[in-house]
């Protein structure tokens, strides 16, 4: 005599305290296994792309700010080399290492929240979460120095960035350069040997190389699983070539090795901040552009290395002061895409922590 | 049973336990039904208690309130229809023969066999501190078979449930 | 550093009146703990009624004085009510006033308790704004609760979603009943008092599924079943390291097994620490705290059996859950820290004090434990409770059943005995725990954690394979 089971539906709705965003996810389970797992996007769609085309490519530049909340800079920095790749716009070269010191300190914020959450979501009631945030709480108050915001910066212009750090950013920024360090090894101790935290994450939605080359993920998720491919030093932007830096590379691809690898990230991020900050050259902190700027028609990509992945812009010009269209290629979106392949045939806790550990963020797949 | 807190105590505790069991047959909803027999085992332990069986009250709260009532609720839960109106069920009729059969059979051993009585004052006598161990040097001396058997049949159970719920190695 | 940078400070109070306050206290401390030294010494206040040591001498006095009112009736009250009914009536209702204050005062400073310590384990500072320090937050919680609209989710079964809240509630007031606060203040002083507290502490179960069940809700289906299975599977831990303390206190008075500990002057803790482990693991397993909180995980099934209990319903699962804690480190200190013992001491310090000092520590480890660990996944706490525990709880109360039979046909010194039984506990815990784990197939060395490779060299698919094989 055998017993059958059905499978039901559960879902982890728009409203919940894990997905990091708005997003839904419809769950067909039997018992504790996952059948299968259909994603729902778009409650945070804002057609974004859309409205980019009625205004000029200066005013586009909040908007990049809202799509990845957590990496505005990265953002910002993207869509202003495309536009300048557009329109042949010479950056100078304190704008240069100003864009690399502010890039890299957002990407320290963003993996702070991003290892923070995933702990958050195996289970550890925000302890770590709130050790991590004290370092965000940081960079957010020298963000907020420099250009009037924490979050959503919109800091970087076409040609270079918008403001000069005022003389008090100096002394803080080497400050919390030379703590941080201390910080990472804090995290390192307290974090990396946990047997539970191993227990959970270890062996948890693995994806191998190839199934993530072939996927067309990028970031932190493809270093893990074991390919060593960075744009910072692939196809390197702004002065990335001036700096001595490694990329950490994982083994088996599961989320214990995300995790490591963007702690890993954050003790190369303090390697770089402090070289630029050492040769930080001075002179202009951006070129004049007009006001209204109109490129020649044409098209142009740039790809930055965002906290997630590789954050691309598409423009097209039609000689306009508007962008003809705009595109955003979101690494979260990508990303997303191998979870079902992560977490059909695990059960629901474990598709949680692997959902955890893409680090998506909603805005940015639904634009 | 000399005192009046004991006459009152039994009194009570048989009215909980003997209404719990009616209201078990007479409402329509199977949970509530388990609802109401975990209130008959609770009045039964109390029972227990006022015959100084302090072991054996105890123990039928936790073997019978505390887990073979989650054994119910899991039985009902995974019935189909379980929530449906038992009141027309076909086996009523039978039920109630069944029911008249084992009140008699209850009822005539309960007034022919010679029960012994023990008074609050004779224990007191024989410095009856509890029953644990009067019931622990009988279960592993005079009755240690049947309680050797007892938990040999519980492992088969348990070795039975885990084989009917075994899903095919794939 | 520049202010920005700097945290919001907040104002202390001024520091002369503290400092004149603080030494005043102390003065008065050390007065007051002379005083007392000079009292217990001279003897003039063992068995008197105001020995407040022990508030259980007094109401032995209370009750005397009223069996000798109660000689005085009339003999046809007497015969119809007993030689007693005063004083029973009388001790019995002042101590449940005693209980029910006790543990409503407890319920409520609770919240605050808990918010505030693990809010200092996160670095943040927890309620602080109503009232000083945050004191009136639960009171304000509570009548939050209180003033919420009653919600019933459509297709829930009213009867069935109403009584889980009040079948929680009532075996967290009844497992205080046990608790020996000092040598003779045990309100329910029950010769099978081990027993009662593992009946009791089983009722939840089915409150708890009942709760998930009636809900008529997917999650909270989910979560009152993950939460059946792991309670049932804890209780068989929980009850076998109990065992092994009855073993060797020779009784499952609760009083009794305290008394023991004070006699020897050796806790169980030192004696058989194995136990202790296994409680207190157990135990949070029963509580449904981290690290095994996976019934109202909150990030995975939001709140778990209680997620369509909203106001005051929830306000009594969560302050039952708070309770519970309690109640489970005040069964730690009597069963393996003593209890009111404290090896001499108690004749200076009022027991109950002793008591309340050792279940504060003990819950403070509660605390510490859900704001530091994750938590573990199902299968792997279920896999813990039946492939590990038992088996060594199994081997651990067979072991301890021989030292007392050889403690008791050998008459050595005790310290000699008791010695020998926790060097041989200690060690038997050590091997067989590692043994077994190895056994399991556990292997620390290769799961040691490993570090990402640092590369400057960019590649794609083949360049993995080449750092893979070169790993």
């Amino acid at each position: 005599m055998t017993t059958a089971s059905e499978p039901y539906v559960l879902n982890i709705g728009p409203q919940h305290p894990s997905t990091h965003g708005v997003f839904r996810l419809r769950v067909v389970m039997d018992g504790e296994r996952i059948q299968d797992i259909d994603m729902v996007v778009g409650y945070l769609h804002r057609s974004m792309e859309k409205l980019a085309e009625e205004r000029t490519f200066t005013q586009n530049i909040p908007f990049t700010d809202r799509t990845d909340y957590l990496a505005a800079m990265s953002n910002n920095l993207g869509y202003c080399l495309a536009v300048e790749r557009l329109a042949g716009v010479e950056v100078p070269e304190r704008a240069s290492f100003l864009r690399v010191i502010f890039a890299e300190l957002q990407r320290l914020a963003s993996h702070s929240m991003a290892n923070g959450t995933f702990i958050n979501d195996a289970g550890a009631w925000q302890t770590p979460l709130m050790y991590m945030f004290r370092e965000r709480e940081k960079i957010l108050d020298l963000f907020e120095m420099t250009c009037g915001a924490r979050l959503t910066t919109n800091y970087m212009r076409i040609g270079g960035v918008s403001f000069d750090p005022p003389p008090e950013f100096y002394p803080a920024v080497e400050a919390l350069v030379a703590e941080l360090p201390d910080r990472i090894a804090e995290y390192t101790e307290l974090l990396v040997d946990n047997e539970i935290l191993i227990a959970r994450a270890r062996g948890v939605g693995i994806i191998s190389a190839a199934d993530a080359i072939n996927g067309s993920i990028t970031g932190p998720m493809l270093r893990a699983s074991g390919v060593p491919w960075d744009l910072r030093k692939a196809d390197p932007y702004c002065a990335y070539d001036k700096f001595d830096f490694e990329i950490p590379v994982g083994h088996n691809g599961d989320c214990y090795d995300r995790f490591m690898v963007r702690l890993e990230e954050m003790r190369q991020s303090v390697r770089i901040i402090r070289q630029a900050l050492d040769g930080l050259p001075s002179g202009p902190h951006k070129t004049e552009i007009p006001l209204a700027l109109r490129p020649a028609p044409g098209e142009a990509y740039a790809r930055v290395e965002g906290p997630r992945g590789e954050l691309g812009f598409y423009v097209v010009s039609d000689g306009g002061p508007a962008p003809a269209r705009f595109h955003i290629r979101a690494p979260s979106l990508i990303n997303l895409s191998l979870l079902r392949q992560m977490a059909v045939g695990t059960s629901l806790p474990d598709a949680i922590v692997a959902l955890g550990s893409t680090d998506i963020v909603v805005g940015e797949i639904d634009r | 049973m000399t005192s009046i807190g004991i006459t009152i105590a039994f009194y009570a505790l048989s009215g909980l336990s003997i209404g719990a069991a009616v209201a078990v047959f007479l409402t329509r909803n199977l949970l509530h039904a388990v609802i109401f027999v975990i209130l008959a085992f609770i009045g039964m332990a109390g029972l227990f208690v006022t015959l100084s069986a302090d072991f054996l009250a105890v123990s039928q709260v936790m073997i019978y309130a505390g887990a073979i009532s989650v054994l119910l609720v899991f039985a009902v839960m995974l019935t189909p229809y379980a929530s449906r109106d038992n009141g027309n069920s076909l086996f009523a009729p039978v039920g109630v023969l069944v029911g008249l059969g084992f009140a008699a059979l209850i009822g005539f051993v309960a007034t022919q066999v010679a029960w012994p009585v023990f008074s609050g004052s004779d224990l007191e006598a024989q410095n009856f501190t509890g029953t644990v161990r009067t019931i622990g040097g009988a279960l592993l001396g005079g009755y240690a078979l049947p309680f050797e058997l007892a938990s040999v049949l519980l492992l088969a159970a348990l070795v039975g449930a885990i084989a009917l719920v075994r899903e095919d190695e794939r | 550093m520049s202010a920005a940078l700097d945290p919001i400070r907040t104002r202390r109070p001024q520091g002369d009146l503290a400092l004149v306050v603080s030494l005043f206290a102390v003065i008065l401390l050390i007065g007051g703990a002379a005083g007392v030294g000079y009292l217990v010494l001279s003897g003039s206040l063992d068995g008197r009624w105001y020995d407040f040591r022990d508030l259980g001498v007094g109401m032995a006095h209370l009750a005397e004085w009223l069996d000798e009112q109660n000689a005085s009736q009339p003999a046809a009250t007497r015969a119809l009510l007993g030689d007693h009914w005063m004083s029973y009536l009388t001790t019995a209702v002042i101590g449940g006033i005693g209980i029910l204050s006790f543990v409503g005062g407890v319920l409520l400073i609770l919240i605050w308790v808990e918010r505030r310590l693990i809010a200092r384990i996160q670095v943040r500072r927890g309620p602080n704004r109503l009232g000083p320090y945050g004191l009136l937050q639960p009171l304000a919680d509570a009548i939050k609760l209180i003033q919420k609209e009653v919600l019933i989710p459509e297709g829930a079964d009213r009867f069935l979603f109403f009584l889980p809240p009040i079948l929680v509630f009532i075996p967290g007031l009844l497992v205080w009943g046990p608790v020996p606060w000092a040598p003779n203040m045990a309100y329910l002083d029950l010769n099978v008092g081990v027993l009662y507290l593992i009946a009791i502490s089983s009722l939840a179960t089915v409150a708890i599924f009942i709760a998930g069940w009636s809900s008529n809700n997917h999650y909270a289906l989910l979560g009152a079943m993950r939460t059946v299975a792991m309670m049932i599977s804890y209780e068989i831990p929980l009850g076998m390291a109990l065992i092994s303390v009855v073993l060797l206190a020779g009784s499952m008075q609760l009083s009794e097994i305290v008394r023991w500990q004070a006699q020897h002057y050796a806790w169980m803790a030192f004696l058989i620490p194995f136990s202790l482990f296994t409680f207190f693991f157990s135990s949070t397993a029963e509580l449904n705290r981290t690290p095994n909180d996976i019934a109202e995980a909150e990030s995975e099934i939001v709140a778990g059996f209680h997620t369509e209990y909203s106001g005051m319903k929830f306000g009594l699962f969560y302050a039952v859950e708070l309770g519970n804690a309690v109640a489970v480190a005040a069964f730690v200190t009597a069963f393996f820290l003593g209890g009111w013992s404290l090896f001499g001491l108690e004749a200076f310090i009022p027991g109950y004090i002793i008591f309340a000092t050792k279940v504060a520590a003990g819950y403070f480890v509660l605390v510490w434990l859900r704001g530091t660990l994750p938590r573990f996944r199902l299968d792997q706490l279920m896999a813990f409770a039946w492939k590990y525990l038992i088996p060594i709880t199994i081997a651990h109360t067979t072991l301890v059943a021989a030292e007392v039979t050889a403690m008791g046909a050998l008459a050595l010194p005790g310290i000699v005995e008791l010695g020998t039984v926790a060097l041989v506990n200690i060690a038997f815990t050590v091997w067989v725990m590692r043994r077994w784990a190895r056994f399991l197939g556990y292997r620390p060395e290769t799961e040691r954690v490993m570090q990402p490779k640092l590369t400057t060299q960019v590649g794609g698919l083949h360049a993995a394979e080449r750092m893979r094989g070169a790993s």
